[in-house]
């Protein structure tokens, strides 16, 4: 899989690099701005671009700039944000397109090596990867009477899992729940928010996302 | 001419006509106006020891409401504006309360102020408007009826010195005429955009709205000036026609001039005096103006003794007292400002040893504990393999921990959200953290100095986390709003009440928002609700 990153701090830049060579990932080019981020993607096309939010010249928001300028000019490439903080402001911005190929997870998570290869990879064949922190944000969200108070806090658990992006074998590894179980869960969540039943999992989880942000 | 183009000068033309209509109505809306002002200000004093003196108020505000709203639908109909004044003042209900709401009602004094200037400089200028249009219309018209005019001792009509006795004599009204008619045409653009800017200021609903710019300012001092101008041009003219003689229009110039003096004096202040002595500088100017203006008066009449020597000592000694007052107010100011120094700066020392604290106990000691299970796990790693992954994934879990707190903490200096997307996300993603049930209203059109926007921030973030912690509430409501030049921060939440105002949160705060010369209030009842506000200046 051939991956381009955007972070300012070398540090960091050339730690990342290491970690994905190590673990069987093309990084093709490591930048430090958000202009040459959209300059390098365009040229390379990669399938995952790995984008800090605080870049040069104002590290504010560039990070998220530079991701939405990508969906729209190189839409085959995955975006993955990594960042100190997760603001569900930036989260609804970018997921509001509503397609995948897309990831915001707090730096943290790198140390989790498994489970952040797992999220690029998922993001470069058109997945999501959501932090857990975004998910919680986005669901505490709820209006007073949300149909989410219907479900179990079984299924709240494993929706919020489905939400960060994971698959249904990964979220019955992650629960220590057979996959069989998990689907049923699955499908009594989809059908108390009235969502369509749907096998594929990606899609699934946009629609999940695109619920739980209109009923914010 | 194309369709287009004529269809735009007939739209101008009937524009214009419009304006003058509107104009003109100042003279039937005048003497109304004069009655219904004078009625209530005969009245009211008349029984004001007496409590009939509250249904005086209120009748009276209604006369002057309704008198406004009539007005206002004139201009609505004419000037393309929209206003609906006011009828009745807000305000608590009861009978004294009503008329102190009367009172201290702004919009109220606004539309008797408007009603004045349209019974004066409104009607003069509807005079000479109309004077300058009809008398260059009939000079314009000399040729065709110069011969058989018949006024007084001599047969023909005069042009200033002239008697209009000759055809080629009365082709001169011509020119005069299209000269005299085009001034009337081109001044009333300048009369409409100023109606409209007075109408708007005085008889809008909302209180003075936002203050104006300094280029509206300068554009009602320049309407100001010109309509002195053309009432000027208008009866000096008049005076030229209707034959020399004495200089009567010199009272016009001097009673008019008064009030653009002021005006002009006033906008000066304004403009070159910083806000503090403002008030002082405009009270001299008015005092000055009102100085030359007797003096004046005191050349063109007479010229015996000098009386004006007691209005003007009259004025110089109001000036002096309140330039005694002001300063007095100025110690006092200074020892406030001295007294919110210190509390900010000492804020500003408790909240960094606060950090400094948080970063001791936390952060570091957290690393230190890291790098102890990283030297343990390498020591290890050669004879117990099993126990050094045990001490690594430990190390890791840690460095979760160090940075989630690192995390919170950066957060309560300055969350970066805040920079990025301003208050209301800002505001919006702490009741995102909270598991109470916040609403967050956030009605700021632009976004305020960056000071303050932490400031009114840290409001929401202190009252909240309040609300959560010592009143046990459940749900919080969040408004922030600008309002004349003030952002106002309001946090009600459903919760115990009984907070202490003096205690280590709320007392930061207050010295906080004190910094920035800004109020902070907290009512906060046993049994609540509690309200938090807090108003920061925020002009632009």
């Amino acid at each position: 899989v051939r991956v381009v990153i955007a972070e300012d701090l070398a540090l960091l830049r050339d730690g990342l690099t290491r970690l994905l060579r190590d673990n069987g990932f093309d990084v093709v080019a490591a930048v430090a701005d958000g202009d040459a981020l959209v300059t390098s993607v365009l040229l390379e096309r990669p399938q995952v671009a790995i984008v800090d939010i605080r870049l040069p010249p104002t590290f504010r928001d560039e990070g998220v700039r530079a991701a939405l300028t990508l969906r729209e000019r190189a839409p085959e490439t995955g975006v993955l944000i990594v960042s100190q903080y997760v603001e569900h402001a930036y989260a609804s911005e970018l997921l509001a397109d509503g397609r995948g190929g897309l990831g915001y997870l707090l730096k943290d998570r790198i140390m989790d090596v498994d489970d952040f290869v797992g999220a690029v990879q998922r993001v470069g064949d058109g997945g999501t990867a959501l932090d857990a922190e975004v998910v919680a944000q986005l669901l505490s969200r709820r209006r007073a009477d949300s149909p989410l108070d219907a479900l179990s806090p079984r299924e709240l658990e494993v929706l919020g899992l489905m939400a960060e992006g994971r698959s249904n074998g990964a979220i019955a590894s992650r629960l220590v729940l057979t996959v069989g179980a998990v689907e049923k869960h699955v499908a009594s969540i989809l059908g108390k928010l009235h969502l369509p039943p749907s096998s594929e999992d990606h899609r699934r989880v946009l629609a999940v996302l695109a619920y739980l942000r209109d009923s914010a | 001419l194309s369709g287009a183009t004529a269809a735009g000068i007939i739209r101008s033309v009937i524009g214009k006509l419009r304006t003058l209509v509107f104009l003109l109505a100042a003279v039937l809306v005048g003497p109304v106006a004069l009655a219904v002002l004078i009625a209530g200000w005969v009245v009211v004093p008349v029984v004001a020891i007496t409590p009939l003196v509250i249904p005086a108020l209120v009748g009276f505000r209604y006369a002057v409401g309704g008198l406004a709203r009539m007005d206002g639908g004139i201009a609505n109909g004419l000037l393309g504006t929209s206003l609906t004044p006011p009828l009745r003042s807000p305000g608590r209900r009861g009978f004294w309360r009503s008329g102190l709401n009367v009172l201290s009602d702004g919009a109220f004094w606004r539309q008797q102020a408007y009603l004045v200037l349209r019974l004066t400089v409104g009607f003069a200028v509807a005079v000479a408007e109309f004077s300058l249009l009809a008398s260059s219309l009939g000079v314009l018209m000399l040729p065709i009826w110069y011969r058989w005019s018949d006024t007084g001792s001599s047969p023909f009509p005069r042009l200033g010195a002239w008697h209009v006795d000759t055809l080629g004599r009365a082709l001169i009204g011509i020119p005069v005429g299209i000269i005299g008619l085009a001034i009337g045409l081109l001044v009333l653009g300048p009369l409409a955009a100023g109606s409209r800017r007075l109408v708007g200021a005085l008889l809008t609903g909302v209180e003075a709205g936002r203050e104006p710019t300094l280029r509206q300012r300068r554009a009602s001092l320049e309407a100001h000036a010109a309509t002195y101008a053309v009432v000027t041009l208008a009866l000096t003219l008049i005076w030229a026609l209707t034959g020399h003689g004495y200089f009567w229009p010199e009272w016009t110039l001097i009673v008019l001039g008064l009030p653009l003096a002021v005006h002009a004096l006033a906008e000066l202040a304004v403009e070159r005096v910083p806000p503090a002595r403002r008030a002082l500088a405009v009270h001299a100017a008015a005092a000055f103006s009102a100085s030359v203006f007797f003096t004046l008066i005191w050349a063109v009449t007479s010229r015996g003794y000098f009386w004006p020597v007691w209005p003007i000592l009259g004025l110089a000694l109001s000036v002096a007292v309140h330039a005694i007052m002001e300063f007095g107010r100025r110690g006092r100011r200074i020892t406030e400002l001295e007294e919110t120094r210190a509390g900010a700066l000492e804020q500003q020392e408790t909240e960094l040893e606060r950090i400094e604290r948080d970063l001791h106990d936390g952060a570091q000691a957290r690393l230190v504990a890291l790098g102890m299970s990283l030297g343990m796990a390498e020591q290890k790693l050669a004879t117990d393999p099993v126990a050094a992954q045990e001490l690594l994934a430990e190390a890791r879990r840690g460095t979760h921990e160090a940075l989630d707190e690192l995390r919170t903490l950066a957060r309560g200096i300055r969350p970066p959200v805040l920079a990025d997307r301003g208050l209301a996300a800002a505001i919006a993603a702490l009741g995102d953290r909270t598991p109470l049930q916040v609403s967050v209203a956030v009605a700021v059109p632009r976004r305020p100095p960056r000071a303050i926007e932490t400031a009114a921030y840290f409001v929401a973030a202190e009252a909240l986390a309040n609300a959560g912690k010592h009143a046990h509430a459940t749900r919080v409501d969040i408004a922030v709003r600008e309002s004349v030049g003030r952002l106002v921060v309001e946090i009600v939440d459903d919760g115990v009440g009984g907070a202490d105002a003096s205690g280590n949160g709320l007392r930061g705060l207050a010295r906080r928002v004190e910094a920035f010369d800004g109020a902070f209030e907290v009512a906060s009842p046993d049994g609540g609700p509690t309200t938090i506000r807090a108003v920061l200046p925020c002009a632009s």
